[in-house]
């Protein structure tokens, strides 16, 4: 059943203001728990029933996508050496930055250090004449399914913050994140998964940890959910060591045997009603979540393609295969994060740096878009290629780069958009991005009004102030969503 | 335009005029046919034309053309239209002309002019900003009204009487009577007393965040005095385990934490000090005016008192980056968070949309914001000051320069080596600086404005820490190293001999006798804001009275601390009060407990509000009056569920008007520590740093780490540590479920209590086991159904893991989870 998207404040997990609130609110964790079963009729019938909390609900404007894929390289992944060419660095090589940049403040006070050049072979790829650099050829074969957003900028000067403002849209914690947003927009459509997932390759690197898929204000039952391969995917799925099937089967009995009668002496009091139910829930996603993380079924050919069968290639593509998995159940929002803990943040040594972890990343990515283009769910589902900065043309310890939040790309696919394009421009040096302009805030409209959320009438009402996903500012980038 | 749909306009609006002449008014509403008039003809214009500039956050000229109330606010050159007057009307001058010309580029095609005259001379017509029964944009902006200032919240706090009730067999105070008369009219009755076990457990859980022991319940309830319950209070009120409780509702308020938050969460060693203060307060009943002037401005008024000087950590439990190399922008975040914190918590007014803006729909103007922040304007953050009286620093100085006497030569002599690596380190950090912070560092201090010295003492704490990095065993070479070597080694000897360190706390004071000048950010005319509190209660700033010299400070803070506690402050005693009344009855007076402005709900009981809070400061602010007072009341003695209760739940689902009590969900540190309190495994250890997670010490004594918290409490809905909190979540996820039966802590729990029993009763039979199960985890014995079904439970199987089996089964349930 589709449900109106909240536009004001509801409390679906939360403290009940109401008893309807209540009774609606109870129960719902990953998937949206349909207590209606459960409860009088008489309850439901309100004049306006509020929403199961993650119901799948009616989008605002017509979407272009039902799901992200979100590929977030951690640390900041150089634009001048995988999309965004600068001839203009040869010719600079080992001299300043001249004066007619303004100059900017940088994590390292690199500002005085020599420009450096990218060693990197450039081409055109594809249909579109898109330019890619030597590190990504696989993705390269993708060009014409990617829009390369090169103009993109952030207030996160370090890492902290960078990473905490592409997610939750400020460099200060508290907020809730993209995916926790969405997740509360637009709800599940599987109940027995996670909506919004969390993988990385580093498990529990990844800077600010869980405050990066957290819910924030909102209730916890929108937060991201960590997501592990093997057999127990999310923590303590599985029965404790040493409980048998059997064993713990009485144990549940008996608690829902205590819990209802407790419940029974109580009517009315749904929250306990919910409780019992969350048990129930938790033991199906026992069943279900185990087998979405399965990959024996997946043939020899998509695991090869994914580079399950190489070293280097295997830990994020089996993280893009899991995605692809997950989509195709209708989880809505996938994160997977590429060198959690900082790892692309090449202060010295880029090359062997950004060598590997390109290594790792190009072959998983381009077999994602693929598998999800001949299985025909790319058009339903937006991928986000980037970081929480990009890198400065000037060096670092002579063979590194610093942070870059004035200037950086990212790429979009999927979602209907059209690719073998760029979309804005740095400057010469790929210092600070010039033409089109976007801010994180209007990358996260972008990303919204991509699943059909308007950002400005998605609202949270936190402490007398009605919140919005990108804090009342940015806008969609048209030239993104429809050129 | 042309002519026939130019006709068309003017015929519709000459219509419209006539139809609705008296609605020039501007409180009038606009008709349907008023409303397509603008949408149809007005709109296109505005938007065409005058929205480019007048619209966004920055509107040329200070005007907004995109609503209603931007467009009656007026802008930079006043009032632009008088609704129905357009020959009184800038904007009708300005299409025409006739002064200022607008738009500039262009003079507006003439029909385009003529539709704007007469939409203006019709009042000026604009559909409602916000749909539905919510409340409505603010008109006036950048002033303040009488009807603002009307506004309940803002009133002073009246002296009210408790109404009588005719028949009133029920009532035992006045706040009784207060609730009952709002009963009545409902259509409600209140629910009846509930049992006596029920009220141990009821309060205790509420008072000191565990449960009663089963021979506390036993002692209760054969306790058959009639002032059994009221002796019962006294006991709860008299307990150390009170403070341990209550002070986590405030921590949860001024989003306590004992980290810095971002990349690293640096472990701050010595943020539990202003914990324990919490604690030590709320257990003395410290009286709320001191208590917040403590934490407001305690090294202004008490500087001697190392208790004051702890409570000032209150401006220090923020995060903070430990690299950010962009200095003013950081501390610019520490501000703005301190003042967001101080309006929620002490005046419950979310005031951080007026950091960019004046507030929608209060009247918090964008300079009362700034009024705020210029009394924070010149701390410092200070480490360097000992929580210790002055005779316990003079003692200490003494002993210290004595030692320092005897090891001067020693030190200057490593000095002598490290010193030259120390300030090369230091130099090449400094350069790391952006250029508006790294030429500060050349200056000498008196060259150093205020904020410029806040500014290098906030750097400096990154040049300290690099400093300190320095690795001599591997820079130092030959005979250096080996001198060098030898001297630290007898340095280390001496470091023995050296008297031990006096407390240190996290404290703040004024950089000096003089602010660093707060404008307001973005502003073409930036004038000096000085420190007030919100317009709406006074247009004049704060009396400032300088301290003494040697105080080095600027009273900023004594006097916001004093008009907080001010006895005629309308918010200060209303808002703590509605805080106590939420923390025992699930729900404030006032729900939105931190915002009594116009988004937030009006209170359900005004008038016993204002009877608490008056009653309040008459009691010298003592806050256990105030639980007395709430828990001696018939309304908290009710039952919370029962048959007999199906009226009221049905009348009143919310249970707005309290006829009953409601069951609710244990907090995140009530579960732990339950938990650990039933099985006997609680560590009683009180005061001091933080415990790992794996402690059995009370929760309130972990660590609290924003970036990596505890799995049990963050699964329930502890905060991050990231905003003031009022009201947590309560939240019932799968995730919950997942780690309250598959989790190794809980299990864990069940092993200790299993093992505990099996200990104790090793001889007992199975039946006086399951017994003891009951009373440790719910203090009651069980039925002869919940014996008979645990008996089924455990099967003819005699093994401790049946028994580890349903003491698990039992600390998952929801009796465990959950109190009348």
């Amino acid at each position: 059943m589709l449900t109106e998207m909240p536009a004001t404040h509801h409390t679906p997990f939360g403290t009940p203001r109401s008893r309807r609130d209540m009774l609606l609110s109870a129960g719902a964790g990953f998937g949206g728990l349909v207590l209606a079963h459960l409860l009088p009729n008489s309850v439901l019938s309100g004049p306006t029933p509020n929403p199961q909390p993650l119901s799948s609900k009616t989008p605002h404007v017509l979407p272009r996508a039902k799901s992200i894929i979100f590929l977030f390289m951690e640390g900041g992944p150089s634009h001048l050496d995988t999309f965004d060419p600068k001839p203009l660095l040869k010719e600079l090589s080992g001299k300043p930055m001249p004066p007619t940049f303004k100059p900017v403040i940088l994590a390292m006070g690199e500002n005085n250090s020599p420009i450096m050049d990218s060693p990197r072979k450039w081409k055109q790829h594809g249909d579109g004449g898109l330019w890619v650099s030597d590190w990504l050829p696989h993705t390269a074969t993708c060009a014409d399914d990617l829009c390369v957003i090169r103009s993109c900028w952030t207030n996160g000067l370090n890492h902290s913050g960078g990473v905490c403002q592409m997610n939750t849209g400020s460099t200060i914690g508290g907020r809730p994140s993209l995916g926790a947003w969405v997740t509360y927009g637009l709800g599940t459509e599987n109940e027995n998964l996670p909506a919004f997932v969390v993988m990385e390759d580093n498990p529990g690197s990844v800077i600010n940890g869980p405050r990066n898929w957290s819910a924030g204000f909102m209730p916890a039952g929108y937060q991201g959910t960590p997501l592990a391969s093997g057999p127990e995917p999310i923590r303590f799925l599985a029965s404790p060591k040493g409980t048998t099937d059997g064993e713990q089967q009485l144990k549940l009995d008996l608690l829902k045997q205590l819990n209802q009668k407790h419940a029974a002496e109580r009517a009315g009091q749904s929250e306990l009603e919910a409780r019992i139910a969350s048990y129930e829930l938790a033991f199906r996603m026992q069943a279900e979540a185990p087998d979405a993380v399965d990959l024996k079924d997946e043939t020899a050919e998509t695991q090869a393609l994914y580079g399950l069968d190489q070293k280097e290639t295997q830990g994020f593509g089996r993280m893009c295969l899991l995605s692809r998995r997950l989509v195709e159940r209708g989880v809505r929002f996938v994160q997977l994060y590429s060198g959690a803990g900082s790892k692309w943040d090449a202060h010295s040594g880029i090359e062997k740096n950004h060598g590997g972890l390109c290594k790792a990343v190009d072959q998983p990515i381009a077999a994602l878009l693929k598998d999800l283009k001949r299985r025909g769910l790319l058009n339903d589902t937006l991928v986000i290629w980037g970081g929480e900065f990009g890198r400065t043309p000037m060096s670092e310890k002579g063979d590194g780069r610093d942070h870059n939040p004035y200037g950086f790309t990212m790429w979009v696919a999927g979602g209907g958009i059209r690719g073998g394009r760029t979309v804005g421009t740095t400057d010469d040096i790929g210092l600070h991005a010039v033409e089109d302009r976007l801010h994180v805030h209007d990358l996260h409209a972008t990303f919204l009004r991509v699943l059909g959320v308007d950002h400005m009438r998605l609202s949270y009402l936190n402490k007398g102030r009605p919140e919005r996903p990108t804090i009342n500012e940015g806008s969609p980038c048209e030239k993104v969503i429809s050129g | 335009m042309d002519l026939p749909c130019c006709k068309y306009a003017l015929f519709l609006a000459t219509f419209l005029a006539t139809a609705a002449s008296s609605l020039a008014d501007d409180a009038a509403k606009p008709t349907p046919e008023q409303l397509q008039f603008f949408e149809a003809r007005v709109r296109p214009i505005l938007v065409a034309s005058c929205q480019k500039c007048h619209s966004g956050k920055e509107p040329k000229g200070d005007l907004s053309l995109d609503s209603r109330g931007g467009l009656l606010a007026g802008g930079e050159s006043g009032d632009v239209v008088v609704p129905g007057q357009p020959e009184k009307s800038l904007l009708v001058e300005a299409i025409n002309r006739t002064s200022i010309e607008m738009p500039p580029d262009k003079k507006l095609p003439d029909a385009d002019i003529a539709t704007l005259t007469e939409w203006v001379k019709l009042g000026a017509p604009w559909p409602e900003e916000s749909g539905g029964n919510g409340p409505t944009l603010r008109k006036s902006r950048g002033k303040i009204t009488d009807e603002d200032r009307s506004y309940w919240a803002f009133q002073p706090v009246k002296k009210t009487v408790a109404p009588e009730i005719e028949n009133d067999g029920w009532s035992r105070g006045s706040i009784d009577r207060f609730l009952l008369a709002k009963m009545i009219p409902e259509g409600l009755r209140p629910a009846a007393e509930a049992d006596k076990a029920t009220l141990i457990r009821r309060v205790t859980f509420d008072m000191l965040g565990l449960p009663p022991s089963p021979e506390e319940v036993a002692t209760f309830v054969n306790d058959s005095g009639p002032d059994a319950y009221e002796r019962l209070i006294d006991r709860l009120l008299a307990s150390p385990l009170y403070g341990e409780r209550w002070a986590r509702h405030w921590l949860d308020l001024v989003r306590y934490a004992e980290s810095d938050g971002y990349k690293q969460d640096g472990y701050r060693p010595s943020a539990w000090r202003y914990r324990d203060y919490i604690i030590r307060s709320l257990n003395a009943d410290k009286p709320y005016d001191r208590f917040v002037q403590e934490q407001i401005a305690g090294d202004e008024i008490a500087p001697e008192d190392p208790e004051a000087l702890i409570a000032t950590g209150y401006y220090r439990l923020g995060i903070y980056e430990y690299n950010q190399r962009d200095v003013r922008n950081q501390w610019n975040i520490i501000l703005n968070d301190i003042t967001d914190v101080t309006a929620d918590v002490f005046l419950g007014m979310g005031m951080s949309c007026a950091r960019c803006h004046d507030h929608k729909f209060d009247p918090i103007l964008q300079k009362d914001y700034y009024r705020l922040q210029a009394f924070f304007a010149p701390i410092i953050q200070r480490d360097d000051v000992p929580a210790a009286t002055p005779q316990a620093c003079s003692d200490y100085r003494e002993k210290m320069k004595t030692w320092e006497e005897k090891t001067a030569d020693l030190r200057r002599q490593i000095d002598e080596i490290e010193k030259p690596y120390v300030d090369a380190a230091a130099k090449a950090f400094i350069a790391k600086f952006p250029v508006d912070v790294e030429p500060l560092f050349s200056k000498s201090e008196s060259e150093r404005t205020p904020l410029e010295a806040q500014l290098v003492r906030l750097a400096g704490r990154q040049i300290i820490e690099e400093g300190g990095k320095v690795d001599f065993p591997k820079k130092l070479k030959g005979d250096e190293k080996t001198k060098w070597e030898g001297l630290k080694k007898q340095l280390a000897e001496q470091e023995k001999t050296k008297p031990l360190p006096l407390p240190e706390a996290m404290m703040v004071s004024d950089v000096g006798p003089v602010a660093s000048p707060v404008v307001i950010p973005g502003k073409r005319k930036a004038e000096e804001i000085a420190p007030g509190g919100p317009s709406v209660l006074d247009l004049n700033p704060l009396e400032i009275l300088q301290p003494s010299t040697s105080l080095n400070s600027t009273g900023r803070r004594t006097a916001l601390a004093q008009w907080l506690t001010r006895t005629d402050n309308p918010l200060t005693p209303r808002v703590m009060v509605n805080r106590i009344w939420q923390y025992h009855f699930g729900k404030g007076l006032v729900e939105s407990s931190s915002d009594f402005g116009r988004l937030g709900q009006p209170p359900s009981h005004p008038e016993l509000l204002d009877n608490l809070a008056a009653d309040f400061v008459e009691c010298g602010w003592s806050m256990k009056d105030v639980h007395r007072r709430l828990l001696s009341s018939a309304a908290y003695r009710q039952v919370s569920h029962g048959p007999a209760l199906d009226e009221s739940a049905t009348k009143d689902p919310g249970n707005k008007w309290l006829s009953r009590m409601t069951v609710r969900r244990l907090g995140a540190e009530q579960i732990r520590d339950a938990a650990l309190s039933a099985t006997g495994e609680l560590d009683g250890n009180s005061s001091g740093p933080g415990s790992d997670y794996a402690s059995s010490r009370r929760s309130v004594y972990l660590k609290v780490l924003r970036n990596k918290r505890d799995d049990l409490l963050d699964v329930f809905d502890v905060p991050d540590g990231s905003s003031s909190i009022p009201e947590r979540n309560v939240t019932t996820t799968p995730t919950q479920s997942l780690l309250m039966i598959n989790g190794p802590w809980m299990l864990a729990r069940a092993k200790a209590l299993a093992t505990g029993i099996e200990r104790e009763q090793s001889s007992a039979n199975k039946e006086k086991k399951i017994a003891a199960v009951y009373s440790n985890l719910f203090g009651r014995a069980p039925t002869g159904d919940e014996s008979a079904n645990a008996m089924k439970f455990l099967g003819n199987d005699n093994s401790k893991e049946r028994l580890i089996d349903l003491c698990h089964v039992l600390l998952n349930s929801n009796e465990f989870l959950y109190v009348d």
